[in-house]
């Protein structure tokens, strides 16, 4: 749309500004960067020199803005850039940042902030307190509206394969919400028990609390939420989805893969049913990781969140022709039969009885009749499987259990956590060895013929920079060898397909690699099957992904759309820069069994978090993406407004003059760290200001470092104002009268606290400051002429004051309970980039230059381009809403002109 | 109304905000029974695009002739649900608000029992007032695009000339020979050191070359009736009377320097001047010499606050304002010297330095140049006396080097005189603007109303309203130049409907009405029948505040929107025992 005017910022004087030019009849738009209009002036307590209460008199202003016919209000909302046309007009172009909320469905009931889990330090009360990452900005706002705060996906949600939303969980079970925890994964992922036993936890290695003290527990918080829900709901809460739809899916294997994508079409209502060629379901879950670590009741009662949804699943049931399964009337099927096909290493006398491949080999252990191992075991291979089985070795009574490895123990692709258990266990290791051949020994026996080597430090790839092998050869007598390599890995048993579908040459099925599509259109295949041996959380989500295209592919949709349009992930490095002053909590470890009572058994080494764990270990989350993903406000949105997949919107308009009107921004007092502006009973006259709001966040006047009541308190005037070594020689001009005015609201507040004002000169000047300077000093206040240097720590969380008394001479020394720095203005930046191929131009300290300054106020060095308020000096309100006035008056005058002219 | 009115009422559960503390539902049973009322419903967001729709469809099913929302202040939503009202072609002076929030559900958490019935009486008497609305319709003034401006000086110089480019006529009246106030006078001002003399000769030139600008010089004002939007004034230029028709008058008569009382900061002495008679002595000089009584300046001393920031223990009538401009006037001036003659000593004797905001540098520069700034208590102010060589003898006590008493002989001693109020008795007379305690005119509210008064279409601006520099006596005279824009270049404004009307067959004309009314709004006419004198509201001057209602000893007087009956109805609606 096409305006006459375009005003950037929306503080006091873009809204002047815009009721000024709206009532003149001209078309305004209106664009503020933050969700609500109203700038600072309304965070303010009350207002010199009146006392009139700040918000009472910005709420009219805001409303009448945003209710004006002539005024259009975009909040959250930034201007990209703008270039003017060729007949003096501008294009503006417009970014409207996602708020995640849809405003016009919002109705600003502010019920998500109540069931919002993660907390946020409340920038509109300057950190004194905290709100919810949904929220509505501060109770005054206009629009009144919801916005949720995501500064993109937390590094564990992100970097889950399965899409599980880590942070979610984590920030539920902080709230002590254990079943909504739960309900969240099942959004993503239906084996809940399994991952919380088996996963490898790609979440905790992206854990940014593992910089500091150490990684989140994010698996042992799983596990205590899994095991509190399992416990209470033996059986599922849900049956059957209550629209089933008319086509049929066949999924093949009943892996995590395929268990997962059976769970998503059978929410989805689709009839599925999943053939698999063992007597039991659960495929590696089942048959490859030791009980030890995944009890298989864990496992069972994870499948019956499958089966619930009336998923059958056929056991025994080898499939070997996929189009039969289409003649049987199967509309799609899923091929997730993973890579359970052992490989051998293809040395001299593998073949040997008592040699074998891990997968055999684990298989058997989990079987009722226990294979006998003998006294001596060595295991092939430096991965997790090979201490799986190295581990399961020793349970099935192997005496010694060796494990040889070409590299150092340093180089094993195995979990660090995984070696120190299997060395707990007794598992001895043989690092730089490789096996070169078996050799039958002359009692019949075996042993096994290696090299010893040296190591290289690992580059980019394993192969690449193997070890040198040395001529020192020596043998270890053996009973049971077992190859588990990860190098050479298992196959993919692909062989009933290959007249079917295309195959890769290690294998794998051919697929598309985003829609898992195979070369028929009707059949799908995913996880390890596709993709090669990897991980059970990859595997599941590669379940999640088959049935997002398989419903595509049978509700006819295309299937060129993108699986999960994410955030991307947010920001480590600002989480660092936010987290500077994070309370040291240091990490919890999972409990588990000591070595001596589970080596001969194969029961769960690890045990589950207390609640009381559970919660401080989810309470260590710094909150990364600020928003976690809890969904709690989606649940709870009684107009279902809540849209996380927002995104931003552009815009480009038309506008015929511009009013800046972009305000200042306060001095960071952390550039003076002689005033202590760290120190928690130093604070900001900001904070202040909202300490004495009426909607102050400790609904009483209490120093924040304590919460005691204070009772001297200082204010330290020109903190960085009038001080070349803070970068701002100018004075702010509004110092001085707040001050003047926040000394007397204490006083009111207070009426025993002493209060010492630390000046240079007063600057009351306005109309009717200078006597409201008075009142305060008639009151009590002490104005006390004289520059603080530095302030000092003292005893009880008071601060000493070093300053130089002027009037009575001679250095001295105060001591306060409170102190305020009185904190200046600087411009805001970025003002002139805004403007492409044009200069406006901005005075020495960055504020917007005002070319007739004594005649034109408002007026800058660009034609059609005028400024309001504080974007050019620092003014105080009343000055502010005039300047505003005034550059109206200028931009109606210069419209007015270009009418007559064109 | 006689007619059996069809009122709906929608109560509001405002997403727990009020149901958690009112039972919703039973304000809703009570209200539903309640004569008059069709329908009876509850919302979870009344306020919601959905449930605006809901009302908008059942206002049309039900044919309903007034409604009631029980929600949250008026102050969010009476806009919200009138405008719903016109959509639903319902005129929006039917729709009352009720509020069930602020003042019921959350000052009375504590009670839900006791908030539900106090819900159930306040939304009763809103429907008790609702039940006696009529439909009212905003009262629309045509206005004229034409604007007086009194005072010629540089704020009214340059809101004359915007105005003109904004399409306005504007009549510009100066009781001058000439237009162009104290500026004209004046050579460098600070900050930007352009000489007054030639800008206000350039917008003199370029006014009187305007076609939409009439200057008046020797001109005045003397009378004004008619409201806002369309006033009749008539001007008197030498000796002739003019009368115009505008739609505004912006008030921009400026202020005038303190007069000194004798021996007052050494008034009376040789060289002792005040600063706007320094900055004449600076216009006149040449490029390379100050001269003063024909001898060349050696030293000067400015001595601030001279006839601002006084003390209630010093002065009768103190001024107690601070008068802004001049310390950096006063600093700016010392520059200028400096430009001149920089082996001139310059001395500042202040109390604070008040050279705010960017005017710091300036400050900074004159202390880097080798002025002297010495701090004096106005416990013990300095003593001025003349000294045998004519120049003037200062004793003071410097507070920023530990109260030192120190003497200084000087040729010039500059008095920084502050601004202090014209008397314009007669133009106040005329247009009745208020005055504040510093004697300046007053605003209706420094943030909200800046440049406006409580007479509707008469702004101030300028050093009219209290002192300031150049550069924010314009900024204000061009925020009145926007207020005046909004105001006519519409070509009509619109008012709330709420004023007062006159039944003319009970008036009987006592003219109490008139005397207390605050804003002159009531006026005696003959009635149509000719038979009595009666009392004639102009509705575009009439506030709605109701003043005139209690006096009138006929009760003749009510205030549409708000009738005694309306409120009395109100009143018994409200305190029916609750059952």
């Amino acid at each position: 749309m096409d305006y006459d005017i375009l005003i950037v910022g929306g503080g006091i004087a873009g809204m002047e500004s815009a009721l000024s030019m709206g009532e003149m009849g001209y078309k305004v738009l209106l664009v503020e960067k933050e969700p609500s209009i109203g700038g600072k002036m309304v965070l303010l307590s009350k207002v010199f020199p009146t006392l009139d209460c700040a918000s009472c008199i910005s709420t009219p202003k805001m409303a009448s803005t945003a209710h004006h016919s002539n005024v259009d209000v975009l909040v959250s909302s930034k201007v990209s850039e703008i270039t003017r046309n060729a007949d003096g007009s501008f294009t503006v172009r417009l970014h409207k940042k996602p708020t995640f909320v849809d405003s016009d469905a919002c109705t600003g009931c502010g019920e998500c902030e109540l069931t919002c889990t993660v907390a946020l330090p409340d920038e509109f009360n300057f950190d004194l307190t905290a709100r919810r990452v949904a929220h509505i900005p501060y109770p005054q706002a206009v629009p009144k509206k919801s916005v949720i705060d995501r500064q993109g996906l937390s590094p564990c949600s992100y970097s889950c394969p399965a899409g599980v939303k880590a942070h979610g969980y984590v920030s539920l079970v902080r709230s002590g919400q254990y079943e909504k925890a739960f309900r969240l994964h099942m959004e993503d992922a239906p084996l809940p028990g399994s991952l919380s036993r088996a996963c490898y936890s790609p979440c905790e290695e992206q854990c940014t609390r593992g910089d500091y003290e150490g990684t989140v527990a994010i698996r042992g918080i799983k596990r205590f939420m899994v095991d509190y829900y399992y416990d209470k709901h033996p059986e599922p809460e849900y049956g059957p989805a209550e629209v089933q739809q008319e086509k049929k899916v066949a999924i093949i294997g009943s892996g995590p893969s395929g268990l997962t994508a059976a769970y998503h079409l059978g929410r989805r209502g689709y009839p599925v049913t999943i053939f698999d060629n063992m007597p039991e379901a659960g495929g590696m879950l089942r048959h490859t990781i030791p009980s030890f670590r995944l009890p298989k009741d864990v496992l069972d009662r994870d499948i019956k969140n499958i089966t619930a949804l009336g998923v059958e699943i056929k056991t025994n049931s080898t499939i070997n022709d996929l189009g039969k399964l289409k003649d049987e009337g199967y509309d799609a099927i899923y091929i997730a039969v993973g890579a359970g096909m052992p490989q051998m290493m293809g040395i001299e006398g593998e073949g040997h009885l008592n040699v074998l491949d891990c997968l055999t080999f684990l298989k058997q252990a989990q079987d009722e009749e226990k294979p006998h191992v003998g006294r001596h075991v060595v295991v092939v291979g430096g991965g997790n499987v090979a201490m799986d089985v190295a581990r399961t070795a020793r349970r099935l009574g192997a005496e010694y259990v060796h494990i040889v490895y070409r590299r150092t123990v340093e180089q094993m692709p195995a979990h660090k956590w995984e070696i120190a258990e299997a060395k707990a266990e007794g598992v001895i290791f043989h690092p730089s060895v490789v096996i070169t051949r078996v050799i039958s020994t002359a009692d019949g026996g075996m042993a096994l013929e290696c090299n010893r080597t040296v190591s290289q430090p690992l580059s980019t790839s394993r192969q690449s920079s193997g070890p040198y092998v040395t001529d020192e050869t020596i043998a270890i007598p053996v009973d049971t060898a077992v190859l588990a390599i990860p190098a050479i890995g298992n196959k993919p048993n692909t062989v009933p397909f290959r007249n079917d579908l295309a195959i890769n040459s290690n294998s794998t099925i051919r697929v598309n690699n985003s829609s898992l599509q195979t070369s028929l259109p009707h059949i799908f295949a995913g996880g390890d099957c596709a993709t090669g041996a990897s991980t059970i959380v990859e595997a599941i989500g590669q379940g999640k992904r088959a049935a997002f295209y398989i419903d595509r592919y049978l509700q006819g949709d295309k299937l060129n759309i993108a699986f999960d349009e994410r955030l991307p992930m947010t920001d480590k490095h600002s989480v660092h820069e936010r987290e500077r002053r994070v309370t040291e909590l240091e990490p919890l470890i999972d409990p588990e069994l000591d070595a001596t009572e589970r080596v001969d058994n194969f029961d769960e080494i690890a045990g589950t978090f207390t609640e009381e764990q559970a919660r401080y270990s989810a309470n260590r989350c710094l909150d990364c993406g600020y928003c976690s993903e809890c969904n709690e406000c989606i649940a709870t949105c009684p107009s279902d407004a809540i849209r996380l997949d927002q995104k931003a919107e552009k815009s480009v308009h038309k506008v015929e003059s511009v009013i800046v009107a972009t305000g200042f921004k306060l001095f960071d007092p952390a550039k003076k760290p002689a005033l202590r502006p760290d120190h928690p009973n130093v604070i900001s006259a900001m904070q202040m200001e909202r300490l004495l709001s009426p909607t102050r966040p400790y609904n009483n006047l209490l120093r924040p470092g304590d919460g005691r009541r204070p009772d001297n308190i200082a204010y330290v005037m020109c903190v960085g104002s009038r001080d070349h070594a803070a970068g701002n020689p100018i004075c702010s001009r509004i110092c001085c009268v707040y001050t003047a005015k926040q000394a007397q609201l204490i006083m009111g507040a207070l009426p025993l606290a002493d209060i010492t004002v630390y000046y240079i000169d007063i600057r009351a000047f306005g109309k009717g400051y200078d006597e409201f300077y008075q009142q305060a000093s008639d009151m009590g206040v002490y104005f006390t002429k004289g520059r603080v240097a530095k302030i000092d720590p003292a005893a009880d969380g008071n601060l000493t004051l070093h300053y130089e008394d002027i009037v009575h001479g001679g250095i001295k020394t105060a001591n306060h309970d409170l102190v305020v720095l009185a904190t200046g203005l600087q411009p805001e930046m970025g003002v002139a980039s805004l403007f492409r191929d044009e200069n406006l131009e901005l005075d020495e300290l960055f504020y917007v230059s005002e070319t007739e300054l004594d005649y034109s106020p408002g007026q800058t060095s660009l034609d059609g381009v005028f400024v309001a308020g504080t974007a050019s000096e620092p003014r105080d309100i009343p000055d502010s809403i005039l300047h505003a006035g005034s550059a109206s008056a200028l931009t109606a005058a210069y419209l007015e002109k270009r009418k007559r002219n064109t | 109304m006689s007619k059996e009115r069809r009122i709906g009422v929608y109560v509001c559960y405002c997403g727990g905000n009020i149901s958690d503390y009112v039972d919703v539902e039973a304000v809703r049973d009570a209200l539903e029974n309640e004569d008059g009322v069709v329908v009876a419903k509850t919302h979870m967001f009344t306020c919601s695009d959905a449930s605006q729709q809901l009302m908008i469809d059942e206002i049309g099913e039900e044919n309903l002739d007034g409604i009631v929302v029980a929600s949250c202040s008026p102050k969010l939503h009476l806009h919200t649900f009138r405008e719903m009202a016109k959509r639903a072609g319902l005129n929006e002076y039917t729709y009352s608000q009720v509020n069930i929030r602020e003042q019921d559900s959350w000052t009375h958490r504590h009670d839900v029992e006791a908030a539900t019935e106090k819900a159930i009486r306040l939304v009763r008497g809103g429907v008790a007032k609702t039940k006696l609305t009529a439909p009212l319709k905003n009262i629309r003034i045509e206005t004229k695009p034409r604007v007086l401006i009194v005072g010629a000086g540089a704020a009214g110089l340059r809101a004359s000339l915007v105005l003109a480019d904004m399409g306005l006529t504007v009549y510009l009246l100066e009781k001058e020979d000439e237009p162009g106030g104290w500026v004209k006078k004046w050579g460098k001002m600070f900050p930007n050191n352009k000489r007054g003399d030639e800008s206000i000769a350039k917008l003199v030139a370029k006014i009187r070359t305007s076609e939409s600008i009439t200057l008046y010089t020797n001109a005045r004002l003397i009378e004004k009736s008619g409201s806002l939007g369309d006033f009749e004034v008539k001007i008197e230029v030498k000796g002739e009377t003019i009368p115009l028709n505008v739609g505004a008058i912006i008030v921009t008569t400026g202020f005038k320097p303190y007069e000194l009382a004798q021996d007052e900061f050494g008034h009376g002495l040789n060289g002792v001047i005040t600063l706007p008679e320094y900055k004449e002595i600076l216009f006149a000089s040449g490029e390379d010499k100050l001269i003063h009584n024909g001898k060349p300046v050696k030293s000067v001393t400015f001595v601030h606050c001279v006839g601002s920031r006084q003390r209630q223990e010093d002065y009768d009538k103190p001024n107690l304002y601070c008068s802004r401009y001049c310390c950096t006037a006063s600093i700016h001036s010392g520059l200028t010297t400096r430009g001149i003659d920089p082996s001139i000593h310059q001395y500042h004797l202040f109390r604070d330095i008040r050279s705010y905001g960017r005017y710091e540098l300036l400050y900074e520069e004159a202390r880097n140049g080798g002025s002297l700034f010495l701090r004096y208590d106005p416990d013990s102010p300095p003593i001025f006396e003349q000294a045998k060589n004519g120049r003037v003898r200062i004793q003071v006590k410097d507070q920023l080097t530990g109260n030192e008493e120190l003497e200084l002989e000087t040729d010039l001693v500059v008095l920084a005189t502050g601004m202090v109020p014209r008397e314009n008795d007669e133009l106040n007379n005329v247009l009745k603007l208020p005055i504040g305690l510093d004697g300046f005119y007053n605003e209706i509210h420094p943030k909200l109303r800046p440049v406006e008064t409580v007479v509707d279409g008469v702004f101030i601006a300028g050093t009219s309203q209290g002192p300031k520099n150049l550069a924010e006596s314009v900024s204000s005279a061009l925020a009145s130049v926007s207020k005046s824009g909004g105001l006519l270049m519409k070509g009509y404004v619109d008012l709330e409907p709420f004023v007062a009307i006159v039944d003319a067959d009970k008036c009987t004309w006592c003219g109490k009405c008139e005397e207390i009314c605050p804003y002159g709004a009531i006026e005696k006419i003959t009635a149509e029948d000719g038979s009595k004198e009666i009392a004639l509201i102009t509705k575009a001057v009439c506030k709605g505040g109701g003043t005139c209602v209690p006096v009138c000893p006929e009760g003749a007087i009510d205030i549409e929107g708000y009738t005694n009956e309306q409120i009395t109805s109100l009143i018994d609606a409200m305190i029916k025992e609750v059952v």
